[in-house]
């Protein structure tokens, strides 16, 4: 098209920034959005690039005021709610959104990472194998699920909503971490492979409905399906490994030295997936004891 | 044979007698003795009469019973306590497990009191899962019920022509499925879609009130034989022959056989066919309007 891209890497400094002129009047398809996209491209190339609206293929510009040259760096500024698969593949580079994201937001991602101060919508990080995301406010449904047909969802990475998410969380996830900061509505871990999934904030009904492996982690109790059993009462320590790998990425795991009800499930599968149910009152008491027992194994 | 979450005797007064329990075969020579029949539901609707033994789950429950039910086939291990919850002692479960393993050919038909109550469309998977781990002990199968006429129609056609059943979204020029994203419902409640053509269904008497109200918002085409709820805050309404009675066509029944109709009366008004081809005709007129941009794209 006569478009010239910048020959040679771009400086990782340079941000470019997108702000949204107004919010489309129906979802808008912008997979462009992503580092790996735009990392090579002169501001020209940005302003050029394809997005959808509906039917109708337009340019990024008609869309967003865009500020900079192309980077690996992305702000993005405005309810872009509506504004669909952002980051979607991403390998690379950070995107930052000052707002709401859309659906589809980093799905399939492999590395690089995205900061929503918002809420975002459906669907975030499916199926992804790397990268980070976090969400700030709430999340929607089927946060790093698989898509419907598809055998496995999420794959690793790590995924963390400040706020609460929706249906199907980590559905058929296989691996990786998602952490929810409240409550979760129904079916968060369905049909889970392997992975883990915190509940920092309880959850609805049917949490681990038909899990085959994978952790679910709730320090609020969950009413359970009848086909999960009771195994024990213990302290993982596990947990504690977790405890510092999300440390790192800013969330605290209160009573991991306390003890854990652990269930196992889904009998209806059957599978050999578990919940772990932390006893808020029992762990202050017990915490000391614990993890002097375990720190003299 | 299994009814859950549907009430035949009223709904579908012919399904009794001539498809399921009453019908004389050549493996089931005394009919109606030679079957058993359960129904499954949250109250004991007229259905309950024509049944051996009926089930009644709290509302709600249904995911948890078919879940337990799962399980139980397998012989794993179950929380008798959680699942009394459902309404229905373990014992009746197991009761029913063992009916269905005796069964030599099973059936389970499901009806919207399961697929429109909570849990959606992980109701429907359970009984599908149900059925489909079931022909590890016998012949099992499971099919829905129908509300709505034709409904199964829209689902083959759609089935063939873009290997989706529903929530099919064609613009991007290829199909791409997504229920809860690209589902009817759904784009109405969320107001992503800025136009409606409503054929042969009236979305204003049984969608949420959310979506009802986005449908008056955007121009709304409806084509109907008569005055719907839909037709009176569409901007358009076209006024079509009713299908089957003044229209020919072909209607699928609910086990997926299509059956012409062919049409007992005249009508003035054209058949929804009609109206669709001239539409498409007019606009195949028109220029092209998806290249519409301002300026160059760039290539990615």
């Amino acid at each position: 098209m006569g478009l010239a891209r910048l020959a040679g890497p771009t400086d990782d400094v340079i941000m470019i920034t997108l702000t949204l002129k107004e919010q489309p009047s129906v979802p808008l398809e912008a997979e462009v959005i992503s580092p790996d996209v735009l990392a090579n491209l002169d501001h020209a190339a940005v302003r050029a690039l394809p997005v959808y609206l509906g039917k109708r293929r337009l340019r990024l510009d008609e869309f967003f005021e865009v500020d900079g040259p192309g980077s690996e760096q992305i702000v993005i500024r405005g309810d872009a709610g509506k504004v669909k698969m952002i980051g979607r593949g991403m390998t690379r580079g950070s995107v930052r959104i000052k707002g709401n994201a859309g659906m589809h937001l980093g799905a399939e991602m492999k590395g690089g990472s995205i900061e929503v101060t918002g809420n975002a919508s459906d669907w975030v990080g499916a199926e992804m194998t790397g990268g980070f995301i976090r969400i700030q406010g709430n999340a929607g449904g089927q946060v790093g699920a698989a898509y419907r047909g598809s055998l496995a969802g999420m794959n690793g990475g790590a995924i963390l909503i400040g706020g609460t998410a929706g249906l199907e969380v980590g559905m058929r996830m296989k691996r990786g971490t998602i952490v929810v900061g409240k409550t979760v509505r129904d079916f968060a871990g369905l049909q889970m492979k392997g992975g883990t999934i915190f509940l920092l904030g309880g959850a609805e009904i049917r949490t681990g409905a038909w899990m085959f492996r994978g952790t679910i982690v709730s320090l609020l109790p969950v009413a359970l399906l009848p086909t999960f059993s009771f195994a024990c009462e213990y302290n993982p320590s596990f947990l504690r490994l977790y405890v510092k790998q999300l440390a790192a990425l800013g969330v605290s795991l209160p009573n991991a030295n306390g003890r854990w009800k652990r269930y196992t499930g889904d009998n209806s599968v059957p599978g050999k997936g578990e919940i772990l149910i932390g006893e808020p009152e029992a762990s202050a008491a017990s915490a000391t004891g614990v993890v002097s027992n375990s720190s003299g194994r | 044979m299994i009814y859950w979450g549907g009430n035949p005797a009223e709904c579908h007064p012919r399904h009794f007698t001539k498809y399921t329990i009453m019908q004389k075969g050549k493996f089931v020579p005394n009919g109606r003795k030679g079957r058993t029949m359960v129904l499954v539901d949250i109250r004991e609707t007229p259905s309950a009469k024509a049944a051996d033994l009926f089930l009644q789950i709290r509302p709600g429950k249904d995911f948890e019973v078919l879940t337990i039910l799962r399980a139980l086939i397998k012989n794993q291990r179950v929380d008798s306590r959680i699942a009394e919850e459902t309404g229905l002692t373990l014992e009746q479960l197991q009761n029913l497990v063992d009916r269905m393993k005796n069964a030599r050919f099973g059936i389970i038909f499901f009806g919207m009191g399961l697929s429109m109550t909570r849990g959606k469309h992980m109701n429907s998977a359970g009984v599908l899962m149900l059925a489909a781990e079931m022909n590890a002990y016998t012949k099992f199968v499971a099919m829905p019920m129908r509300g709505h006429g034709n409904v199964t129609g829209s689902d083959m056609v759609l089935r063939w022509s873009t290997g989706y059943p529903f929530g099919v979204n064609l613009c991007r020029g290829y199909p791409r499925f997504n229920p809860g994203e690209f589902s009817t419902v759904d784009l109405l409640v969320r107001g992503d879609i800025d136009a409606a053509l409503i054929l042969g269904a009236d979305p204003g008497a049984t969608m949420p009130q959310p979506g009802i109200d986005h449908l008056a918002r955007i121009p709304t085409i409806v084509l109907d034989p008569k005055v719907t709820h839909t037709s009176r805050l569409a901007r358009v309404h076209i006024t079509t022959a009713a299908t089957g009675i003044s229209a020919p066509g072909t209607v699928y029944r609910m086990d997926e056989i299509p059956l012409p109709l062919r049409p007992a009366l005249k009508s003035p008004y054209p058949t929804d066919e009609e109206v669709i081809r001239r539409i498409r005709e007019l606009v195949a007129k028109k220029p092209a309007w998806n290249e519409t941009t301002n300026g160059e794209l760039a290539t990615v």
